[in-house]
Parts: C-alpha cells; sequence; structure tokens
C-alpha cells in the first residue's frame, strides 16, 4: 500500500507491519507518516519496523514525528524497531535519546526478528 | 542494460543521501555525552545545566504533550526566513518580562548551550538551561537538559501560507518528574501557555506594532500514560536544586 503524499509504503513480512520511509521526514512528510502508521496497524502487529533506508534529509519535526510514532507504539504495546539508518542519523537518534526506546538494527532481517537490540 | 541503469539510479540516490546528509550534519548540534557551559554571561546564575545530559520526550516522567503555538502575520512584512533569523538573533528580547535566556554571544547555533533564569509562581526563582539541538534557516530546536521543568524539545519555525508568514513554536514534552507533573496539573500548563503566547506576540510586535496579533494554540495529549519508573528523575530537580541554593545564598554571602 502507498500513502499519498510521500511515498510511503507499508509491508507485511510474517505479523510485523514494514513502514518504508520514503524522502525527506519533516513537517510535510506528517500526513504520510500517519497514513502509513494507520494502514501499519489496521491488524494489529506484533511490532512495526521503520526502514529508513530510502529516507533522505530528516529535521528536529522529523523527529518529533517519529516520537509521536513511539508514543502511539507505546500506547497500544506494539514495539518499534528500525533499521536503514546512515551513521550521521543513527548519531541524531542518540543525541536525541530517541536510541534508548527505539532498537535500532543493522538490517531487515534482524528488525523483523527483534533479535538484535544494538546497531551494528 | 535494464540492471546497469538500476545500478545508475542506486549510485545516483547514493550521492544525493551522501551530500543531503553532509548539508544537514551542519544543521544538528554534535553528540555530547555531558552538557557544558563555555562562558557564563554577566547576571546569569548557572545551576543545573554543567555536567547534565540531555533529556527528550521519551525521558521525561508525565503525560506526552504537543503545543503548538502560531501567530499570522502579512506576509508582505517579513518572509518566513527572514522571520527565522530575526528570531533567531533576538531570542531573548521576545521572552516575557521575569524570566532571561542567556544565549552564547555567537548567538543561536547547533550544540550551543543557554542558561535560563526563570519566575515560577509564587516568586520562585529557576535555573535551568537548554541546548540548542537543530538550526537552519526555517526552524531551530532547542532541547532540555535532566531536571528541567519538561524533558523535550521546542521548535520554532516559520511558514509562509498563501499571503501570511506563519510564525509557530511547538513544545513536545512530559513534565520530568512527579513534583513537576503535579505542578502542570495545578495551573503550570496555563502559565506555560501564557508564557509562549507572550512571546509570540512580543515576535510579532517587533514586526508589526500597529495591532496586537492573535495567537492560535492547539494542545494534543500525545499519551496518556505516565512513565512512573522515571519518578527518580526527580533526583535532577531543577525547582528543588535552585530552592536549596537560595535558601544557601544569605550564608554565602556572609562568607562572601
Amino acid at each position: 500500500m502507498t500513502t499519498s503524499e510521500l511515498p510511503i509504503v507499508v509491508r507485511r513480512r510474517d505479523n510485523v507491519a514494514v513502514i518504508d520511509v520514503v524522502g525527506a521526514v519533516d513537517a510535510r512528510a506528517e500526513h504520510s507518516l500517519e497514513a502509513a502508521w494507520a494502514e501499519a496497524t489496521r491488524e494489529r502487529p506484533d511490532a512495526v519496523v521503520l526502514n529508513f533506508e530510502g529516507a533522505g534529509f530528516i529535521n528536529s519535526t522529523g523527529i518529533a514525528l517519529i516520537v509521536g510514532l513511539l508514543a502511539a507504539g507505546r500506547a497500544r504495546s506494539i514495539p518499534i524497531r528500525a533499521y536503514g539508518l546512515t551513521p550521521h542519523y543513527r548519531e541524531i537518534f542518540e543525541i536525541t535519546r530517541l536510541a534508548d526506546f527505539l532498537a535500532i538494527n543493522p538490517d531487515e532481517d534482524s528488525a523483523v526478528l527483534g533479535v538484535e537490540r544494538s546497531s551494528a | 542494460m535494464a540492471e546497469l541503469d538500476d545500478r545508475t539510479v542506486k549510485n545516483v540516490e547514493n550521492v544525493e543521501k551522501q551530500q543531503a546528509a553532509a548539508r544537514d550534519a551542519t544543521h544538528w548540534a554534535k553528540a555530547v555525552s555531558r552538557l557544558r557551559v563555555s562562558e557564563v554571561p554577566e547576571g546569569a546564575i548557572n545551576l543545573n545545566v554543567t555536567g547534565k545530559r540531555l533529556a527528550g520526550p521519551v525521558q521525561g516522567f508525565g503525560k506526552m504533550w504537543q503545543k503548538t503555538y502560531q501567530a499570522r502575520l502579512p506576509r508582505a512584512t517579513m518572509s518566513a526566513v527572514d522571520l527565522v533569523a530575526t528570531w533567531k538573533q533576538r531570542f531573548p528580547d521576545f521572552w516575557p518580562e521575569g524570566n532571561n535566556f542567556y544565549g552564547p554571544l555567537t548567538g543561536i547555533a547547533p550544540g550551543e548551550v543557554a542558561l535560563l533564569n526563570m519566575t515560577l509562581p509564587g516568586r520562585m526563582k529557576l535555573s535551568t538551561g537548554v541546548m540548542v539541538l537543530y538550526a537552519d534557516e526555517e526552524s531551530f530546536t532547542l532541547m532540555t537538559p535532566q531536571g528541567h521543568m519538561f524533558a523535550g524539545w521546542i521548535t520554532f519555525s516559520a511558514t509562509e501560507v498563501e499571503d501570511e508568514t506563519v510564525a509557530q513554536a511547538q513544545v513536545l514534552m512530559r513534565a520530568s518528574d512527579p513534583i513537576f507533573e503535579m505542578g502542570l496539573m495545578l495551573g503550570g500548563h496555563k502559565q506555560e501557555d501564557q508564557f509562549w503566547v507572550q512571546t509570540l506576540r512580543n515576535l510579532a510586535g517587533q514586526i508589526e506594532p500597529a495591532r496586537e496579533v492573535d495567537v492560535d494554540v492547539q494542545v494534543v495529549c500525545v499519551d496518556k500514560r505516565r512513565q512512573w519508573s522515571r519518578w527518580t528523575n526527580v533526583w535532577h530537580s531543577s525547582a528543588i536544586r535552585s530552592a536549596v541554593y537560595m535558601l544557601g545564598a544569605p550564608v554565602r554571602g556572609r562568607r562572601g
């Protein structure tokens, strides 16, 4: 399924929803991310994985949107994991301390399985 | 041939991503394990900042709130980029009376730490700080340290919508500890709203002094649950530490 505005795609692997984040993650991505989250959680998944391999620029508003997803996941006890972050954005996730609450995995397989907590 | 085209597209994408990351890197603060204040401006109290870690909305105790304050100005008076430049340059000037923002002389720039000396209800003085997490031409974000009233960040931005320039302050936060959470419930939220409304009025007043600009307030509870495991944040409470510091002032004065 492709959401409107940014081409964010939601896929299913087993019972895990994978959101492929593409393009800039800033204020303009808000509706796309919300729609992707709604699609990903329409049928309750075991976890949601955010794939940042196709993501471009992420600004502080984009980080706030990701915090919003973390809160939404927490409210429904749905774990959120991520992969595909560049070293730069991995550092940003450390600075903002998102990494304390979001498992950052080295690849999709480990993110889907939820086997690895730390980044490679 | 198709495979070669795919590889070319992938290479172009990678180069674009690297260029975007390089450009973006200048906008974000570098990683810091503990905050450090390089210079304490005259009159400022440097308390509850040095040695503290940053604390985002996920590290706080209370309910998570997103509060958005917006002031609309005629686009003809100032563009979004000019408005953000003015806001960054004169940030302390727009704060409500009784509250002081001691920014670095170099201004709002990623990684810079500013001291805050604020007045709370009951004339209580509170000393804390913020770090500039992100800054570009359209926005800048401040992040709070451990012990601040709330754990979170505040993003200041401007956008052009049709014939208007919209100045916005957006707070994403949780109260840091149970005492601040109680304070927010007992009037703290209202006081905070008044603070940012007045800040935006002061900013708008600089740009368009002829009329008082209305400020729209939108408040959304992003997470209703409290993070009880974070009650220990009270150890870092800037309110308690500021109060102890103030109580010790006469003794320090005598030792002088």
